[in-house]
């Protein structure tokens, strides 16, 4: 098998990541819940995860590094929980997953916010100028994805922070946590969205958000805290404050065991590797006749290693379809949860075919790929 | 360093008990002090005290002038301190004292 569905979910994960996972299950207590020595060990678990989580993100304050069971949560949580007045302006990216445009749908709708949208340019990039337009002083959210999930391409995060430094900024970091040194786009931003089990090479439903001091996040949830346990009002210092009920102590283990393999290989060392990879394939798809690849060309520092195509003759489904049976190559097909992206590439309804590298593919993954495509391609022309 | 827990030592010097708001505080404080081979341990909260689920530190009190500067420089301040002598409890007073 060849796995290239790692914007999907990281396969395999590094060693000892399992294993982490077993060992915390094994240990039957609750985190923050009892003082026994169990109930201890799970308190110390979860801690080892929100420090090295926090501290791969560059911050030294592991109380603002919040758990959520995924970054569609987080995302809610950030987007739903900071306070907006009534008719407040939001703008995204036109680029944006579900989990982003679906809540700013939601307020729109019920008339709480105005939602606007930046539209890539003809080479599928965002332009940071694009933003000036739609600011206005009733500009009062940003929500950026860091990287598109289907075309790869890289939001000029920094660039657009620049011309709204007072906006507080909200980053989806979905698809660049673990592939991108996290530092270098951290501090730009006011939340930062994380999933555990991408490029951060975890468990699934593991996830969070990191806020930055001074930013107000009101709960989308309230509950059990283990702490002011005599009040009827939910706790309101972090990170108890964003997480209402039982974490998840084991996936957080095996979480902390893959930020341990991301240390030690190193992020950018990764982030090249993976992008050396894409460069393969969009190298060795050139040419390839009624093959389209959506989003940026050329130059691969504007983008993930994340290349969605469309072949003529093919549905996406079709297609990765044909590249499992055929070749033994994973794929998703589809709209990759992001509608608003595929309408902007102009392969809404049909989607298109994603490959997405990781830290464990190598050239010749890249290499059976386009080879796949070449005789793919060869078989409609003959059809 | 752990030592347990000690009620009273005789000399009328007995155990502090440290309460601090969330439990990354006390894990946070746990590291630090853990590194400098400061001394103390970590309890259930007493209930006497504290209706949470989780977490306290007891120190002794002799150890208190060593631990609670560190604890104060690293911006871990516990967010309330007792003494226990025998069954009973009395809260210290926020600045030094002890």
């Amino acid at each position: 098998m060849i796995y290239l569905d790692n914007g999907a979910t990281s396969f395999p994960k590094p060693p000892g990541v399992s294993e982490a996972v077993a060992r915390a299950l094994a240990n039957p207590a609750s985190p923050g819940r009892s003082g026994h020595k169990p109930a201890l060990e799970a308190s110390r678990i979860v801690f080892r995860a929100r420090k090295k989580l926090a501290g791969i993100l560059g911050k030294a304050d592991p109380e603002r590094m919040v758990f959520t069971p995924n970054i569609t949560w987080a995302l809610n949580a950030a987007i739903k929980g900071i306070p907006l007045e009534k008719g407040a302006e939001v703008i995204s990216t036109a680029l944006e997953h579900n989990s982003t445009a679906r809540p700013l749908r939601e307020l729109e709708k019920a008339g709480a916010i105005v939602w606007k949208k930046i539209h890539p340019r003809e080479n599928g990039l965002i332009e940071a100028a694009d933003l000036l337009p739609l600011l206005s002083p009733r500009t009062k959210l940003l929500v950026l994805n860091h990287a598109s999930n289907v075309t790869g391409a890289l939001t000029p995060v920094e660039k657009m922070r620049r011309l709204c430094p007072d906006v507080p900024l909200i980053l989806d970091a979905a698809q660049t946590a673990g592939a991108y040194p996290l530092e270098d786009f951290a501090r730009h931003a006011d939340v930062v969205c994380l999933t555990g089990h991408k490029g951060l090479l975890g468990p699934t439903g593991t996830g969070g958000l990191w806020i930055r001091p001074g930013v107000d996040v009101r709960p989308l949830a309230v509950g059990g805290s283990g702490s002011n346990s005599e009040s009827l009002e939910h706790p309101d210092f972090l990170p108890d404050a964003l997480e209402a009920g039982t974490l998840n102590t084991h996936g957080l283990a095996g979480l902390a065991a893959a930020l341990d393999y991301l240390e030690e290989r190193g992020i950018e060392n990764i982030r090249r590797h993976e992008l050396d990879l894409a460069g393969v394939l969009l190298g060795e798809a050139e040419g390839i006749s009624g093959l389209r690849i959506l989003g940026p060309s050329g130059n691969l520092e504007n983008r993930v290693a994340t290349v969605s195509v469309t072949l003529e003759g093919y549905s996406s489904s079709d297609l990765s379809s044909a590249l499992e049976s055929g070749y033994g190559i994973m794929t998703r097909a589809g709209l990759h949860c992001a509608p608003l992206a595929h309408e902007a590439s102009g392969t809404f309804p049909g989607g298109a075919t994603r490959f997405s590298f990781g830290p464990f593919n190598t050239p010749e993954d890249a290499l059976a790929a386009a080879a796949a495509l070449r005789e793919l391609s060869g078989k409609r022309r003959a059809v | 360093m752990e030592r347990g827990p000690n009620p009273e030592d005789g000399r009328g010097r007995g155990e502090l008990v440290l309460v601090f708001s969330t439990n990354t505080r006390i894990l946070l404080a746990e590291e630090l002090l853990d590194s400098l081979d400061l001394p103390f341990v970590l309890i259930p909260v007493p209930k006497e005290v504290n209706p949470n689920c989780g977490l306290a530190m007891s120190l002794q009190e002799e150890d208190a002038e060593l631990v609670m500067p560190v604890l104060e420089k690293a911006d871990l301040r516990p967010k309330d301190v007792y003494r226990r002598r025998g069954g009973a409890f009395t809260v210290q007073p926020p600045e030094g004292g002890f």
